[in-house]
């Protein structure tokens, strides 16, 4: 069963104010260094990339590598002046794009 | 704990509670057990068999010697082994074996050593040895207490390292040798060497943090597996519509005397023999729906202290059993749960602290984050045998129900607090 991203942010703000997000992503982050019982590489699939949008402009946006261990977890800052949508991307080596939303009301 | 916080992502898991908090209080599985026992399929075990022990774990045969099902290890000799004369041995390589955690652990998991223990995290369960050689033992009283301690002491938590094969007499001689040549304190270089002044671990994670505790996915999993029909057409939620209301407390009062098996009932087990007379899922222990399940029917009684039904003459008698088997003498290493977790309670063994059996239950099942999975106490139990070298039983044995059932009469009181996360 694929698992589901993790999102914690609070769900109200004030005008202004900058919030803590912490992301988590289900994944083995497998890095292609490893090796199988029959020493063959275990091929390299890993998220890549990961972006946070809110209301359509980016807030933060990172690059993963290899060496970044199972289940990456990201914690960043966002400040925000009006009410709106978070949209969260993982972009996995197989193509695959996952994506989680989260809404926020600023008053 | 705010749910709403845990769940925000899961707009699955939210309607389901939501949707419960309209089902009046006849659903709850607590007042319908009063009328009527919860179906439990009695013929079949609830994990596979043969049993087979898990990948990765040490395949090492110990049949030669006790487990909690059966007695095989040869009786303790009674007299100390006299010596032809004094000792010759090799120190140096005394000191090799003393550090060998290959030959069942070394015995810097117990003694500080002077040099050999100066920075390989010795522990404390043992006396401190570095300074033996001003003590003017004998090599005859220095070589039985490594062969075999028990003709000192019989009640001893040393392991018989001659007499149960990890060293043989030469190696031996080659410690005592080693032993004869401390003579000064162990130069700890850090507080952390030290097992006198290294700081008890104290676990402070936010367990019930889906973002800190990747256990805490398999409550989702479990509210997913709910709705799930079995192999007979129905679904846990068949039955129990609204399960927050059911399990509030449910899994705090177990394990249990369960007559109609004769043999004490846990969660876990519990799990498999319901859903298989139930729904018809076959939900053995020790797979991922069970440990699911089980995660989700103790967190559902989160925050409810620990009450067992002690009150039968058939849980007495169980209660009893438990306790003569956590005193049990097993394996090659010849430990018992007591040795471990009563004698060295609250001392290092190497960098591990043992613990009292009082907080060893409350957060079970739990996540282990050394090994990225979700552990129940029956799998942990297992985990204790094979690493002081005694073959593990299968994870329904009677005998792990008595365990559990003296375990969790130790912890009652506690509340629960399940997923908990440890290394």
């Amino acid at each position: 069963m694929a698992e589901k991203p993790r999102l914690k942010l609070p769900k109200e703000a004030k005008k202004g104010e900058v919030i803590e997000i912490k992301t988590l992503m289900p994944h083995t982050m497998e890095s292609g260094q490893r090796k199988d019982k029959d020493g063959k590489t275990i091929p390299r699939k890993i998220i890549n990339k990961f972006t946070a949008e809110f209301n359509g402009k980016p807030v933060f946006s990172a690059n993963l590598d290899p060496a970044i261990a199972a289940n990456p977890y990201m914690q960043f800052y966002a400040k925000v002046d009006a009410s709106g949508t978070f949209k969260f991307t993982w972009t996995d080596d197989d193509g695959t794009v996952i994506t989680a939303e989260e809404k926020i009301t600023v008053g | 704990m705010t749910r709403g916080g845990i769940l925000v992502s899961s707009a699955v898991a939210v309607a389901v509670i939501v949707a419960g908090a309209y089902v009046v209080a006849s659903s709850d599985a607590n007042a319908q057990a009063k009328k009527k026992e919860a179906p439990l399929e009695t013929k079949d075990d609830a994990s596979t068999r043969p049993w087979k022990r898990y990948a990765g774990w040490p395949t090492r045969d110990y049949s030669k010697y006790n487990t909690l099902g059966n007695l095989a290890t040869a009786p303790a000799p009674k007299t100390p082994r006299k010596l032809a004369g004094p000792i010759t041995g090799d120190a140096a390589n005394g000191a090799k074996l003393v550090a060998d955690r290959a030959r069942g652990g070394s015995c810097l998991a117990c003694h500080a050593m002077g040099p050999a223990g100066g920075a390989a995290l010795p522990g404390n369960v043992g006396p401190d040895l570095s300074e033996i050689g001003n003590a003017g033992r004998e090599d005859e009283w220095l070589f039985n207490m490594v062969f075999d301690a028990r003709v000192y002491n019989p009640e001893t938590v040393m392991p018989p390292w001659g007499t149960h094969g990890f060293f043989n007499e030469q190696e031996i001689n080659d410690m005592v040798a080693f032993l004869k040549t401390l003579k000064s304190p162990a130069p700890f270089k850090t507080v952390l060497d030290d097992p006198g002044k290294r700081p008890v671990p104290v676990e402070k994670r936010e367990n019930l943090d889906p973002i800190e505790n990747p256990g805490m996915w398999a409550v989702d999993k479990a509210q997913e597996l709910w709705k799930q029909a079995g192999a007979a057409g129905k679904s846990c939620k068949s039955c129990h519509s609204n399960a927050k209301a059911a399990f509030k407390t449910w899994a705090a009062s177990m394990p249990k005397w369960e007559p109609r098996l004769n043999k004490v009932l846990a969660v876990e087990e519990f799990v498999a023999r319901h859903a298989k007379a139930t729904t018809g899922a076959n939900w053995l222990m020790e797979t991922d729906e069970n440990r699911a399940m089980s995660v989700y029917l103790h967190f559902l009684a989160n925050g409810t202290p620990i009450k067992l039904d002690t009150a039968s003459p058939a849980a007495k008698a169980a209660l009893e059993r438990g306790k003569v088997l956590s005193e049990r003498k097993l394996g090659q290493l010849n430990m018992a749960c007591t040795d471990c977790h009563g004698k060295a309670a609250n001392h290092w063994i190497r960098g591990q602290w043992m613990g009292e059996p009082k907080g060893q239950y409350d957060h079970f099942p739990t996540w282990r984050t050394s090994l990225l999975a979700i552990w129940d106490i029956r799998q942990r139990f297992q985990w204790c045998q094979v690493n002081i070298r005694a073959d593990e039983l299968p994870p329904d044995a009677k005998e792990y129900g008595d365990l559990e059932f003296y375990l969790a009469s130790q912890n009652e009181g506690l509340k629960l607090s399940v997923p908990g996360i440890r290394h």
